[in-house]
Formats: C-alpha cells, sequence, structure tokens
C-alpha cells in the first residue's frame, strides 16, 4: 500500500489542480455556450434554440463599436508598445548604471492596477486640467486635446493610457532577450567594424523572433481580455464610444439583463483567444518534442 | 549585449533612461502630489496645485465617509487569502511536475497556463449564478476561492520553473543516505524551494491585490476590495480629484514599497518567469 502509494503520489498531488481547472474552465466555458444558443434574458434557460443570439449580436450597433475599437486598440496598442518597449531595451542595454532601479521604475505601471493609475490620466487628459488647460495657459489658446471626452477620439485616450502600462513590461521581455543574443557572433562583428546600428538591426534583432511572438501573444490577449482600463477612465463612455468587447458583455450580464446576449458576446471573444493561443501553442509544443 | 562604452556615454545614456522613467513615473507622482491638496486645489493649473498648500484633509475625508480601511482589509484577505489557499494546492503539483516528469507533463503545464489566457467573461455567468444561488455574492471568501482559482495556473507555473533549477542531484543523494519522502521534501527540498515560493507569493498578492474584474462584479458595499471601491468612488467625469488620489495612493503604495525592496522577485514574476 505504501509503496503503491509513494509511486503513484505525483498523480495524485496533480489531480486537484487538473481536476479543478478542467472543471472551472472547460465546465464553466461549455456553460457558457450552451446558453448562449438558449432565448436566456434576464435568467438563464436551457432549451437550444439555435443561434439566435448571434444573430442579435452582430446585428447590434453597439456591439460593433466595441468590435470596431478592438481593432483599433489592438492593432495601435500591441504595434506601438512593442517599439516602445525595443527601444527602451536597447536604452537599458547600453550597459548603464542603477538599471535595476531603472528596471524597476518602467514596470511599475505593470504592477499597479489601472483602476487606480485611471485616477491621474484622467487628471492629465481632462481638458479642463491637464494637458489642454496647461498647453492654453502658456498662450495657445486654440491648443485641443479633448481625447477623453470627445466620442471619436475617447478609443485613443484609452490606448494612450494602455501603452503607458505595457510599455516597461515589454522592454523587460526583450532586455532578456537582448540578453540571450550570443555575445561572440557581436564580437566577431564588432572587430569587423560593423556599425552598432546595423549589429542591431541585422544579427540581435532577427535572432530575437522568437521573443516577438511571446511578446505579441501575450500583448493580444491582455487587449482581448481589456476591461479595468475602459472602467477606469470612461466607463465605456462618452454614450458607448469606447466600449471594448468585456465591457459590452459586462454591460450586458449586469445592466441590460440580458443574458443571453452577454453569453454569446463572450463566446465570441473565446474563439477570437484561441485563434490565437493554440496554433501559438501548438508550435511551441512540437518544438520542445523535437528537442 | 552588454558592450563596453566610454564613461561619457555610459553617464549620457544613464540620464536619458532616468528622464524617461520619470516620465512614467510621473502619472504616478502626480496622484501622490494631488493627494495632499484640498479638493479646490486639485482642480488648478499644474503649477499652481504644486506651490498651494499641502494638507492631509483628503486621507481623512476618505477615511471619515467610506470607512477605507475596511476596503483596505478586504483587499488584504483576498489576496492574501487566495494566494495561501493556491500555493497549498500548487506546490505539491508543481512539485510533481518538476521531479518526477511523465511524457505529458510540459503539456499540461501549457494547459493549464493557456487557461489563463482565456477571457474571464467565459466564465462569467455561471460563478456569479452559483455565487447568487448560494448567497455567497459580496462576501469574501467567494473572492478568496475564485482568485485562487483564476491564479492557479500561474501560481503553479511559477513555482515549476524555480523547483526546476533546484538540482535533482540533491534529492537523489539525500534519497542515497535513506532519506525517506517525508524527510527529504521537509530537510531538502523546502530550504532551497523557499526563494522560489516566496517570490510566487508576492507575484500573487500583487495580481489578486489588483484584479478588477472578479472584484468588480462579485462585490458590492461589503466584501469589496480597494479597486471596487476605487471604481465606484469615481464617476466618468472624475468630481473629486484629491479624495480619489488619496485613496489610490493608499491602494499602490504597498505594491510600490514591496517591489521596490524585492525588485528582482517583481521583474521575474511580471514576467511570468522570462527575466531573471
Amino acid at each position: 500500500m505504501a509503496k503503491w502509494f509513494e509511486s503513484h503520489l505525483p498523480k495524485i498531488v496533480l489531480a486537484p489542480s487538473f481536476i479543478a481547472v478542467l472543471i472551472f474552465v472547460y465546465g464553466f466555458i461549455g456553460w457558457t455556450a450552451w446558453v448562449s444558443l438558449t432565448r436566456s434574458r434576464l435568467l438563464p434557460k436551457y432549451e437550444i434554440e439555435g443561434f439566435i443570439q448571434y444573430e442579435r449580436l452582430f446585428d447590434s450597433p453597439r456591439w460593433d463599436t466595441a468590435i470596431t475599437n478592438l481593432y483599433i486598440f489592438g492593432g495601435l496598442y500591441i504595434g506601438i508598445s512593442m517599439v516602445l518597449g525595443l527601444i527602451l531595451a536597447i536604452l537599458l542595454d547600453q550597459n548603464i548604471r542603477t538599471e535595476g532601479a531603472i528596471r524597476t521604475i518602467y514596470l511599475y505601471p505593470m504592477a499597479l492596477s489601472m483602476i487606480v493609475t485611471g485616477t491621474a490620466w484622467k487628471w492629465i487628459l481632462n481638458p479642463g486640467l491637464g494637458v489642454q488647460n496647461m498647453v492654453q495657459g502658456w498662450g495657445f489658446e486654440n491648443f485641443t486635446f479633448d481625447w477623453l471626452v470627445n466620442p471619436d477620439r475617447a478609443i485613443y485616450a484609452i490606448i494612450l493610457a494602455a501603452i503607458w502600462q505595457s510599455s516597461g513590461f515589454v522592454m523587460a521581455l526583450f532586455l532578456a532577450g537582448l540578453r540571450s543574443v550570443d555575445t561572440e557572433i557581436i564580437r566577431a562583428a564588432q572587430v569587423d567594424g560593423i556599425p552598432t546600428w546595423r549589429v542591431y538591426t541585422a544579427i540581435i534583432i532577427p535572432s530575437m523572433a522568437p521573443i516577438f511572438l511571446s511578446a505579441f501573444i501575450v500583448l493580444a490577449h491582455l487587449a482581448i481580455k481589456s476591461f479595468d482600463l475602459v472602467i477606469a477612465l470612461t466607463g465605456g463612455g462618452p454614450g458607448y464610444a469606447t466600449d471594448l468587447p468585456a465591457t459590452y458583455m459586462y454591460a450586458m450580464a449586469f445592466s441590460r439583463g440580458d443574458i443571453g446576449q452577454a453569453a454569446s458576446s463572450a463566446m465570441i471573444m473565446m474563439l477570437v483567444v484561441f485563434a490565437i493561443i493554440v496554433p501559438y501553442l501548438y508550435s511551441e509544443l512540437r518544438v520542445t518534442k523535437h528537442d | 549585449m552588454a558592450r563596453a562604452v566610454t564613461t561619457q556615454r555610459k553617464a549620457i545614456n544613464t540620464l536619458i533612461a532616468w528622464i524617461v522613467g520619470l516620465l512614467i513615473f510621473f502619472p504616478i507622482l502626480w496622484i501622490f502630489i494631488l493627494s495632499f491638496h484640498s479638493e479646490g486645489d486639485a482642480i488648478k493649473s499644474p503649477l499652481e496645485v504644486i506651490t498651494s498648500t499641502w494638507t492631509f484633509e483628503s486621507y481623512a475625508t476618505v477615511q471619515e465617509r467610506s470607512n477605507y480601511f475596511r476596503h483596505f482589509w478586504n483587499s488584504v484577505v483576498i489576496s492574501v487569502g487566495s494566494t495561501v489557499l493556491g500555493l497549498i494546492i500548487a506546490v505539491p503539483s508543481a512539485w510533481a511536475m518538476a521531479f518526477v516528469p511523465g511524457k505529458r507533463t510540459k503539456d499540461v503545464l501549457m494547459w493549464m497556463l493557456s487557461t489563463k489566457m482565456l477571457p474571464p467573461v467565459g466564465v462569467l455567468l455561471p460563478i456569479y449564478l452559483i455565487c447568487q444561488n448560494l448567497g455567497l455574492l459580496d462576501t469574501r471568501i467567494a473572492l478568496v476561492f475564485i482568485l485562487m482559482m483564476i491564479n492557479l495556473p500561474i501560481i503553479i507555473w511559477m513555482l515549476y520553473t524555480y523547483f526546476r533549477e533546484i538540482p535533482g542531484e540533491i534529492l537523489e543523494a539525500a534519497r542515497m543516505d535513506g532519506a525517506s519522502l517525508r524527510e527529504e521534501v521537509i530537510y531538502v527540498l523546502l530550504p532551497m524551494a523557499v526563494p522560489g515560493i516566496a517570490s510566487t507569493l508576492l507575484l500573487n498578492i500583487i495580481l489578486a491585490w489588483n484584479e478588477a474584474f472578479w472584484t468588480l462584479t462579485l462585490t458590492a458595499a461589503k466584501a469589496a476590495p480597494l479597486t471596487a471601491f476605487i471604481a465606484s468612488y469615481s464617476s466618468p467625469e472624475g468630481l473629486f480629484y484629491a479624495k480619489l488620489s488619496a485613496a489610490s495612493i493608499m491602494a499602490i503604495a504597498p505594491i510600490l514599497i514591496m517591489g521596490w525592496f524585492s525588485q528582482k522577485q517583481l521583474v521575474r514574476g511580471l514576467t511570468f518567469g522570462a527575466v531573471k
């Protein structure tokens, strides 16, 4: 008995985590998928009726706005965060002093909740107080910076705060990548008199391709899940101009009492995340198997 | 690529890096500055804000009006509770995967980690309804349990990467010397695992402390931690900047301070082990 116990112990201790994740994640997603196929409104119903909730969803102008916002947000947020992150990483890689402290400061925005740091951003972006007010005070009376309250621009205000939050994080990922590049090759290139910028563009950055992919995956899933950022800065407003899929789902579930719509929008988000991470995980696993 | 550069270039680069750091830190600093002014002074122009009288009145008002410390305590209970509970479940799992890896260990690990990437909206409805049926809405115990489940994959992953760094030969040597499994775990493994467990603890407290999606959806006045409290305090127009800032500072100060004194763990944790 004791012998059996010892040899099976690894499986026994792993089981609770495994089962917990299985039920908690896939069981509950299954429930959501089921309900998304019913006529549920205020209360969940369980008779399957087909894809009516999805038809309603795609007819909804509000969902349309949320998806358009997600494209704009995702594209700019991922692109700019990666470029800034790379620049910061190269800067920190120049053998500078007090690197540990600087790295920590760059990472602070990521370590703090956007709900909380949103307070500062609301002040800075408020036309009557922050940047607009300050520049006007310098004598540029016609200067306007009203992104936060302008329905056409509010999403860009959110993107600005999102980039602030993530750039340092991307920097840390890229810095690890820069440090893992084989120093022999770099030294050889320098001996040959190749200029530093060429060393970066031709040798170092291409060899970091896997890290670019990881950073992209992490940022992409963060973009799709974005929630607290919008809640903190605009609450989805003005109107629903800054709704993202997660806030749409939240509004349907809690202020509209429309469980069917909430479930179907959640399922669409699920599918998008699956579409991004499944190929990634598949390629990761294949690589490790070849080792 | 750590390269040799001249002292002068090094000084200039360091200066640039600090200027960027100041820019990044500015919004946090600004919350701090706003929190020490009266509501009327907090809506003046930046220079006037700094030069107007500094006062503690916003902190006093926040505490007086909304029992701030109750929410602070909720945050502590929820983040520490869910982390400790998660560690109790995760330590044996991560240990099993790191030291007795099977054929599928890597797959299981990747699969668990992938679930952390899924949007929480996919499981929100059933969890909300279960909590409602069990009368657990707006209770700390529900959040402790849910945040534990949500962060479990991260906890296991972090512990696994740390445990992997412990040389297996030491365990083998202990076994050869006749140590039982129990002794092996208590006298050999645990002392070497403590730093990793501590980092995981720190990261998870931060994640749970910052959690907004679940705290906003599952709590109201009673069990609301700081994130939910601050979100309820702020209107889209943001009318109470000084009080909001005071509440915000008390919510971020613990993390700023903890993070500063454990920089390595913070960086490694936030990058999920990518940066050592």
